[in-house]
């Protein structure tokens, strides 16, 4: 149903114009606060325009260190978190990939099982536990590591599982029409089901780009060396200073620099998506 | 020489169900043999054993001599066409085309020749580089052939190719089919159910019913001489009037009250049948029964008759006539009709086998 009334119109305008506003004013706090001279915070008021210390802000956190306790460039971090996150959405989507691949068109013994068993662990995140996957991850000597970072969140039952249904509705002539082309396992995979699942894997990817950039608990709890530190979790360790004020401004370029990549990802992804969307030819 | 040879093969399914006991074929170069017969038969089955993507679980497949049971598809030197063309739906036309090619490793300007070779006799030049999504139903069905032809098979199998398409560019499809095998003159096997694709296409038909192969002949054969009353009931449309009778001195006791004249030794209850256009519409006088009118289906060029016969029984026993040219009789009136003893078919009641 389309109202095309002007005071429904109206009304509609007026509901996303305050949705909007009240979405986007913390934003603009940040991005105000981090062109503020030092202490600007402390005074008791919020500053809802522009400073005059923007750039110097900005080149201070991104080249020189974060301020508070952290003694490192927030580009370093930044790396940490793009490698970090990287390595979970590219390992995770590699790992369900194929294991999807594995249970929907191989015939082995305890096939179902296997799914089940994979399926089971979606009860058993990260935080659930911490306490055996951080005694493992010790045990390897992967404390303050990218790979410690990286492996105990790259196994994951929701991707294996998407892509297991995604697997499941290509008709069953097309992988026999592959075979009789003479398509082994390999250039199926490579030829017919790589490309044919680019939409779920872009959709994946989004998902899980974010869900690794946000990750806080595990990179908090393995990482004691700062050079391993990710930008997430380090936003927290520069608002617990001890003694002395919170450098507010340095803590808002940091936020913004921590929002940018998963924006840039939704948004670069986005064309991709609608795209596949768009010609998704099944 | 023998193309394609079936010895004895069987399929039991892993849940246990015999899908087919046992069927025996062999087919000659170049022909085209059309397997038919109603849903669940075992036709996609048989043809799916020979495409190597169902287990052979008995007996022997030879195709030029060499048995195949236990190579991969692709080995097999044969190319099927699905009922759904299942296109690789991201390649272009050219490059599903051309798949099968590349993974046999023919070079690049081969390909190029034998895509554009079959592109043109299909007339899917202008097409080459859409993807499927970007064609119709008859095209996408070309697209299929096409893949299958490129690679120069010695066996064609297709698994009901038309059943997607409207009547009318099914027609079409298949003058076209019978027209392009008879030019590559290779072997065929095709499976459908519908009889006028069957019957139009075949060199040879093939009647499965529950597995096992009711009839194996030209579909002239088929038509004028059918083994048994499946066949008999399953070629020709509308299908044949089939009738209970008993065979005795007198002739065939259709009921107590109505006998038709034939001299024959056997002796016993049989099927007596008669196909709808051999029946001939007559009067009181000379016809040998008459029915009653129920229903009228005007075609334009033919006129189907459906009604009762009157054979002095309770028990209705409807019968179909179909008369050339529009007619027009009133529902519940009677017709006189005469039955050509040419025409007649005799089957025994418990065997079902012709007499
Ligand atoms: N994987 C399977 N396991 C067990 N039984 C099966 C399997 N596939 C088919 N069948 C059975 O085998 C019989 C033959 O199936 P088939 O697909 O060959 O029929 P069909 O003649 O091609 O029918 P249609 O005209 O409907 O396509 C059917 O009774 C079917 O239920
Ligand atoms: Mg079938």
């Amino acid at each position: 149903m389309i109202e095309n009334r002007p005071w429904s119109r109206l009304l509609s305008h007026l509901i996303l114009i305050i949705g909007v506003f009240i979405v986007a004013l913390p934003v603009w706090v940040a991005l105000v606060g981090s062109t503020q001279p030092e202490g600007s915070f402390n005074s008791g008021s919020i500053p809802l325009w522009f400073g005059d210390q923007g750039v110097q802000n900005w080149a201070h956190v991104l080249f020189a260190e974060a301020g508070s306790t952290l003694q490192i460039p927030v580009w370093h971090l930044l790396l940490n978190s793009l490698v970090m996150a990287l390595g979970i959405t590219i390992g995770k989507i590699a790992i369900s990939i194929i294991s999807a691949y594995a249970i929907v068109f191989f015939r082995f013994p305890f096939r179902s099982a296997i799914f089940w068993v994979i399926f089971m662990t979606l009860m058993l995140p990260v935080e659930v536990r911490i306490v055996p996957t951080y005694q493992v991850i010790a045990n390897l000597d992967m404390l303050n590591s990218y790979s410690g970072l990286i492996l105990p969140l790259i196994a994951s039952a929701t991707a294996t599982f998407l892509f297991r249904q995604c697997f499941m509705s290509i008709p069953g002539e097309l992988v026999e029409a592959a075979r009789i082309d003479g398509a082994g396992p390999i250039r199926f995979f490579f030829d017919i089901l790589l490309p044919m699942s680019r939409t779920n894997i872009a959709a994946l990817f989004v998902i899980m780009f974010i869900y690794g950039w946000n990750q806080y608990l595990w990179p908090l709890i393995i990482t004691t060396d700062d050079t391993y530190y990710t930008l997430v979790m380090s936003i927290k360790s520069m608002l617990s200073v001890p003694d002395g004020d919170i450098q507010w401004n340095y803590v808002m370029v940091t936020t913004l620099l921590a929002m940018l990549p998963p924006v840039a990802v939704v948004v670069g992804m986005q064309k991709l998506f609608v795209k596949g969307l768009v010609d998704a030819e099944k | 020489m023998t193309d394609l040879v079936l010895k004895n093969i069987g399929k039991t399914y892993p849940n246990g169900y015999q899908a087919i006991p046992s069927i025996d074929l062999s087919i000659e170069e170049g022909e085209f043999i059309v397997l038919v017969g109603p849903s669940g038969c075992g036709k996609s089955t048989l043809l799916r054993m020979v495409a190597g993507l169902e287990t052979i679980t008995q007996g022997d497949l030879l195709i030029k001599g060499n048995r195949v049971n236990d190579k991969e598809p692709a080995d097999r030197d044969i190319a099927m066409v699905f009922q759904n063309y299942a296109l690789y739906p991201h390649m272009t036309v050219r490059a599903n085309m051309e798949y099968g090619l590349k993974n046999r490793g023919v070079s690049k300007d081969e390909r190029h020749t034998k895509v554009m070779d079959v592109a043109q006799m299909l007339g899917l030049d202008e097409l080459l580089d859409r993807r499927p999504g970007q064609l119709s139903g008859g095209q996408r069905q070309r697209v299929a052939m096409g893949r299958a032809m490129v690679r120069d098979p010695k066996v064609f199998l297709f698994d009901e190719p038309l059943s997607n398409l409207d009547a009318k560019l099914r027609v079409q499809m298949r003058v076209e089919i019978r027209q392009l095998q008879r030019k590559l003159a290779t072997t065929t096997l095709y499976v459908t159910h519908d009889q006028v694709e069957a019957m139009t296409l075949a060199d040879r038909l093939v009647v499965l019913n529950k597995g096992k192969a009711e009839q194996i002949g030209t579909p002239m054969e088929l038509y004028d001489k059918p083994a048994t009353t499946f066949v008999a009931e399953f070629i020709g449309s509308p299908s044949m009037n089939l009738f209970d009778a008993m065979l005795t001195e007198r002739g065939i006791e259709l009921s107590e009250s109505l006998t038709l004249l034939m001299p024959h030794q056997y002796r016993g209850a049989i099927k007596w049948g008669i196909r709808p256009e051999h029946l001939l519409q007559s009067d009181e006088a000379n016809g040998d029964f008459s029915l009653q009118v129920q229903a009228v289906e005007s075609l334009g060029a033919e006129t189907l008759i459906h009604g009762v016969l009157e054979d002095g029984t309770e028990q209705p026993k409807p019968i179909v006539v179909r008369l050339a040219g529009p007619h027009l009789p009133d529902i519940g009136s009677r017709m006189w009709l005469t039955a050509p003893l040419k025409h007649w078919h005799l089957f025994d009641a418990t065997t079902q086998q012709r007499l």
